[in-house]
């Protein structure tokens, strides 16, 4: 018999083939056998959350003969029940891209580290060499202050916490930040200045709870994913559900949207004490509830814009140096304040209609309606971002609708580990593990105490936070920086001004720590190769609480070590009598002489669990080569922080075997809603509600206005510029844009614009321009179309993309109280190219 | 009544006492040339898409839709407005279409649809007249420009080629069948907006709310 | 006015970028310019719409979508993706129909449609540009790795 194959059928097979070939499939004549033989087949095994958002997906990653080989949804797990959105699957692959760093890399000229020489390979001995003769002369010269470190939300907990004590104790500096700093200090401060402990009482279970869900300045639909599939399924599922998205341009979240909401940038803070106003015109306030469990604070006006001291809004702000102040007021004093919020101030003032308002109020004025309200980066990046934290969590306190299954106030995390790592180990510039602070006495004390450290050693100062390190680097006052798990250069704003010239500064020696060349890296006098994700044993904690742990699944690539190895290592390299002063010594002599790695990280505790603690079944490379379990030893030092102290965590090996606990963990019971009597066991007897990080048990309602933002277009840069991600790309997309299909998908950043600005403007889509500001420009392509719909006069650039980088366009304003930079407001012009 | 118009034929018949017959027969084409004309030159005023989206809710809705989307911009750079799709190019099935259209007017006048929510409330209705409308004519107003005869398959993915080959040219389907929702935003077309009778596989594919409702019981028994 | 700031930008980023392009060693992959300066921004390329199925890297992996999905439609109103692939509709499209794994809740319980938590497709289908990615990838499939070690085996038994 003859089969006959169509001109069409032989084309297709044609490309088939081709296809295969590519994908590195041989199609030959000869059929491929099925192997079925198991024990090759086989694969093993095991769990790891996902490498990218707060989200905290549980994965299985399976490998065979030292290499990922798969990874799939982990179907055990809680948070994700077996699914994974587009990264997250493609995670097998984000170890593998081509220019893995493999050996250390330093700048030299004629055989010796020059500051404008050539990237040379040097072993980890000469890197370090180098380093700590920087590190050292720096100290020597500058004291404490004179040495930074930029970190991340996703270091692991131990390496978080052997940073922060690497610096705050040994040498002695807080100028130790992460770059959740970017993305979530204010929700931080929010959190403190409202109920007194970091991170939300509820937990992602409201999502099956809640009747109705608003969006603050989210776009869950693309950041995450994982959340947004139990939020639809909710919403889909249950047909009286409806769902609020708030948001200065149409996004993916639209999609599910019952009211969507589009207002003009920066009035979300009006909009927020209309529904407070509504609330209490409508007579809806739950009196009960406020009278047991909350106080009514007026918090300080015109704050500033956490811009360098000299600008003239900074210059002309009157309360910058109190920003954070409040006093205490009355109900009526609150009700009279937001009684000027009324339904057509707000429209006018917000461009959002009076139904749409009133529809939006009405879902959490309803007491028949659960509301789970929802944040990220629009409420976070935001000049007046703690206020906004602050205010939303009024409309919950208002309503009594917080802490109880589906009534949930819930700020979402941008990292992996933002919260289990540079939250609750406290990697910030002013923190301490378990909402310890620095500046108070008995908090050093307890730090000195759990670290078995002389009295005194960790400073009271409070460091630079990330956009004040950059300054400093500029202006050469931090003069030796290390960044460790992240790409600053691509994600702090304002870096033609500010990063760029900090990092360039000859004055300065910058370390960067990466698994890949980003462009941090090229901006570095010292690269180190590191390992990454399942290459290490580690630990993350996600929005919701949940700490998860994972083992080491396979090798580093090359000379590549995990941070943690580096930053013990490094340790090695200094004594006290080098970096403490006198008084300490000579009050603790026992301390003389030795090396900080022996102090820090050889003090009975960190190397209390023999390797025989170890599972057989996996490698650990840290541990074999300092001679004990360093991650189970850093791990159980830390918990004693919080243990006790409504941050309860479980034993080390309890979390190898379950898909994460919610902390607070006591007597082996997770808490999936604090300050709720039902399943907190802090909440003081005899109460239904206890906000027990505040005095007496009470949040705080805070009386705040809507103020102008930092820059706003004018004639000369006439369209705002807001800035954010991309579903397919994780952050600056040094892993993602590494994973072809990941790169395909979307492979550059694009101007989203309105399809009538770009035809005034001249421009039709694809159209190559420049988004220009007062401080720099990039080149980009004109979108009209695509997942966005913007509104005229704004524009959208992502920035995972190394080839534009927009944080060359952006503005280093902050929130004064949080210090977190507004990458969603600065004004821009256009201009063909 | 009867009488009057008696009087008025009686009057029309008799000669004219004043004008000349060239007066009245040049003096009656142009001003017919000019009657037609203003009445032409009003209706294709009508038929620009600048009087389209003279009003909010047009402007605001349904041309913000078009503008992601192919019939806006495309490679070749024909761009296809509002009448194109809307208003039948033949004459009398134009003025038919105009003369149906003054109950929009009259919507405008009177406010029917004046906020976003009413128009995303009326959305279904309207979009389900124009389908209806295309269905009968064969989707006459997509023919004026996309014919079957001028289909270049080389040019299409193979996708549409075997669909277009297979509804198109055997007159199974005709072009809105497939291409609903081409230049504007769907309506709400879940079973709770459509109601369940109405269910029609040629439409796009909605979701169907209260979806534990489908869940297998048996199954959940029989495990 | 406006000109002479511009002009004094310009001048700036040029004395800036001078400078530092003179210290820039060509590490960064994914750059083709130095750090201050920008290159030209790549062209926008349609989506690919060849309707070949790409081979997965792992049974897992969601497949990228083959075909191009520009102004497709999935939302509270319409889904349009499902308009060819839902089970009932594939005779007619000849499109594969989603996998029966949608089918399933959080718990793992089997509904007599997709689940709503699958509903937005692009969370895990992506249609792919035909953009060559700046850097190469080194994964190896299950296939490749045995048959790797079976040649290696081979060998070492020679």
């Amino acid at each position: 018999m003859t089969v006959k194959m169509t001109r069409r059928e032989a084309l297709k097979a044609k490309a088939v083939a081709a296809a295969s070939a590519a994908a590195g499939i041989s199609t030959g004549a000869e059929a491929q056998n099925l192997v079925t033989d198991r024990e090759i087949t086989e694969l093993k095994w095991s769990k790891a959350p996902c490498r990218f958002c707060g989200t905290g997906c549980s994965v299985m990653v399976g490998t065979k003969s030292g290499r990922v080989v798969a990874t799939h949804g982990d179907a055990k797990a809680p948070v994700n029940r077996g699914l994974n959105c587009v990264k997250g699957y493609f995670l097998s692959k984000i170890m593998y891209g081509g220019d893995r760093l493999t050996q250390p890399l330093l700048r030299k000229r004629d055989g010796e580290f020059h500051k404008d020489g050539e990237f040379e390979p040097v072993s980890w001995d000469e890197a370090f060499d180098i380093m700590a003769e920087k590190f050292k002369a720096t100290l020597t010269e500058k004291g404490p202050d004179g040495v930074g470190m930029f970190g991340s939300g996703q270091w692991t907990v131990w390496e978080g916490y052997a940073a922060a004590k690497l610096f705050k104790a040994g040498f002695r500096s807080n100028n130790i930040d992460p770059n959740a700093r970017h993305c979530m200090a204010s929700a931080v401060a929010g959190f403190m200045r409202t109920f007194g402990i970091d991170e939300p009482m509820g937990c992602y279970d409201d999502f099956e709870h809640a009747d109705a869900f608003v969006l603050w300045g989210s776009n869950m639909a693309e950041m995450h994913p994982i959340l947004w599939t139990r939020l639809t399924d909710r919403r889909l599922s249950y047909p009286d559900t409806q769902v609020a998205v708030l948001s200065t341009y149409e996004h993916r979240s639209f999609d599910l949207a019952d009211i969507p909401i589009v207002f003009t940038p920066h009035t979300d803070l009006a909009i927020l004490n209309y529904i407070a106003n509504y609330i209490i015109q409508s007579g809806r306030v739950n009196e009960e509830f406020l009278r047991e469990n909350v106080r009514f604070q007026r918090g300080r006006t015109d704050i500033g814009y956490g811009l360098r001291p000299d600008h003239p809004l900074e210059v002309a702000s009157v309360n910058s140096a109190e920003a954070n102040e409040s006093d205490e007021i009355s109900f009526d004093n609150y009700a009279a304040f937001v009684a000027d919020y009324d339904v057509d101030t707000v429209s006018e003032l917000s461009g959002v209609s009076k139904s749409k308002l009133e529809a939006l109020a009405e879902l959490y004025a309803d007491p028949d309606k659960k509301v789970m309200s929802l944040w990220t980066m629009g409420f976070n990046q935001h000049v007046r971002g703690v206020w906004c934290n602050n205010l939303v969590y009024n409309l919950h306190l208002l309503t009594g609708k917080i802490a109880t299954p589906g009534n949930s106030p819930f700020s979402l995390t941008g990292q992996p580990s933002a919260c289990g790592t540079a939250r609750e180990v406290g990697t910030f510039a002013h923190r301490l593990p378990a909402d310890l602070v620095v500046t108070d006495p008995e908090h050093r004390a307890t730090a000195e105490q759990i670290w078995k450290l002389p009295a005194g050693t960790v400073p009271e100062k409070v460091g630079a936070h990330a956009v004040l390190q950059n300054r400093h680097l500029k202006d050469g006052i931090i003069n030796a920086y290390w960044v460790q798990v992240n790409n600053n250069m691509q994600a702090a704003p304002n870096m033609m001004e500010e990063t760029l010239p900090g990092y360039r500064n000859p004055e300065n020696f910058i370390v960067v720590s990466d698994a890949y060349p980003t462009v941090t890296c090229e901006a570095a006098d010292l690269i180190l190769p590191t390992a990454m994700w399942v290459e290490k044993e580690g630990a993350y904690g996600n929005a919701e609480r949940r700490t998860q742990f994972w083992h080491q699944l396979v090798d580093a690539p090359g000379e590549s070590r995990s941070d943690l190895w580096q930053l013990m290592e490094f340790s090695k390299r200094f004594t006290t009598d080098e970096v403490w002063p006198e008084e300490i010594l000579a009050e603790n002599p026992d301390y003389r002489g030795r090396t900080l790695y022996e102090v820090l990280f050889e003090n009975g505790q960190v190397n209390a669990y023999p390797l025989e603690d170890i599972d057989d079944d996996y490698a650990n490379d840290e541990a074999q080569h300092f001679g004990f379990y360093v991650q189970k030893g850093l791990f159980e030092e830390y918990a004693r922080f919080g243990r006790d102290h409504g941050h309860d965590l479980a034993p080390f090996d309890t979390y190898h075997e379950v898909r994460g606990l919610r902390w607070p963990v006591v007597d082996g019971q997770e808490t999936p809603w604090r300050y709720n009597a039902d399943y907190d066991p802090y909440v003081s007897e005899g109460r239904k509600i206890d906000f027990y990080g505040k005095p007496g048990g009470r949040a705080n309602i805070f009386e705040l206005p809507y103020e102008p933002p930092a820059e706003a277009p004018d004639d000369e840069y006439p369209f705002w510029l807001s800035t954010g991600r991309v579903l397919e790309h994780w952050h600056s997309g040094s892993m993602t844009q590494r994973v072809p299909e990941l790169h395909k998908a979307v492979p550059n950043a694009l101007v989203y614009m309105h399809p009538l600005d770009a035809r005034e403007m001249g421009f039709n889509r694809g159209s190559e321009i420049r988004v220009i500001s007062r401080r720099g420009a990039i080149r980009s392509r004109v979108e009209t179309a695509g997942r966005n719909r913007v509104p005229r006069g704004l524009v959208f650039v992502p920035w995972f993309d190394a080839t534009q980088l927009i944080n060359k366009v952006t503005l280093d304003a902050t929130d004064p109280i949080s210090k977190q930079t507004d990458f969603k407001k600065c004004a821009v012009r256009l201009e063909a190219v | 009544m009867k009488t009057f118009l008696k009087k008025f034929w009686a009057a029309m018949r008799l000669p004219s006492t004043h004008f000349s017959l060239g007066f009245l027969t040049l003096g009656g084409f142009i001003c017919g040339v000019l009657f037609w004309g203003g009445f032409n030159t009003a209706l294709e005023a009508t038929n620009t898409e600048a009087f389209c989206v003279g009003c909010h809710e047009m402007e605001a809705n349904v041309y913000a839709d078009l503008q992601t989307t192919v019939h806006w911009n495309n490679s070749s750079g024909v761009r296809a407005g509002c009448p194109d799709c809307h208003v039948p190019h033949n004459w009398t099935d134009k003025i038919a279409r105009k003369v149906a259209a003054s109950k929009e007017v009259y919507g405008w006048l009177f406010g029917t649809i004046d906020t976003e929510e009413e128009f995303e409330a009326h959305r279904l209705t309207m979009a389900r007249r124009e389908w209806a409308r295309f269905r009968a004519n064969d989707s006459l107003e997509c023919r004026n420009c996309h014919s079957y005869a001028a289909m270049d398959f080389a040019e299409q993915s193979q996708r549409a080629s075997d669909q277009h080959e297979r509804f198109l040219a055997t007159g199974e389907r005709t072009c809105i069948d497939c291409h609903a929702g081409i230049a504007h935003r769907l309506p709400d077309l879940s079973e709770q907006a459509r109601g369940p009778a109405s269910f029609d596989d040629r439409m796009p594919f909605t979701r169907r709310d209260g979806i534990p409702g489908t869940r297998l019981q048996v199954y959940l028994d029989g495990h | 006015m406006r000109q002479s700031t511009l002009a004094l930008n310009a001048v700036a980023i040029l004395v800036l970028s001078a400078g530092i392009a003179a210290t820039q060693s060509d590490v960064a992959q994914l750059r083709s310019a130095p750090l201050a300066e920008n290159a030209e921004a790549p062209p926008m390329r349609a989506q690919m719409d060849t309707d070949l199925r790409q081979v997965r890297n792992y049974p897992e992996q969601p497949p990228v979508i083959p075909h191009a999905i520009e102004n497709y439609q999935v939302d509270l109103n319409a889904n349009k993706c499902l308009t060819c692939h839902a089970r009932a509709r594939t005779g007619q499209s000849q499109a594969p129909m989603v996998s029966v794994t949608h089918y399933t809740d959080r718990d793992g319980q089997v509904l007599g449609a997709i689940s709503a938590r699958r509903y937005f497709c692009t969370q895990c289908h992506v249609p792919q540009h035909p953009d060559d990615p700046a850097v190469t990838n080194t994964f190896v499939d299950i296939d490749t790795l045995l048959a790797e070690e079976a040649a290696r085996g081979a060998q070492a038994d020679d």
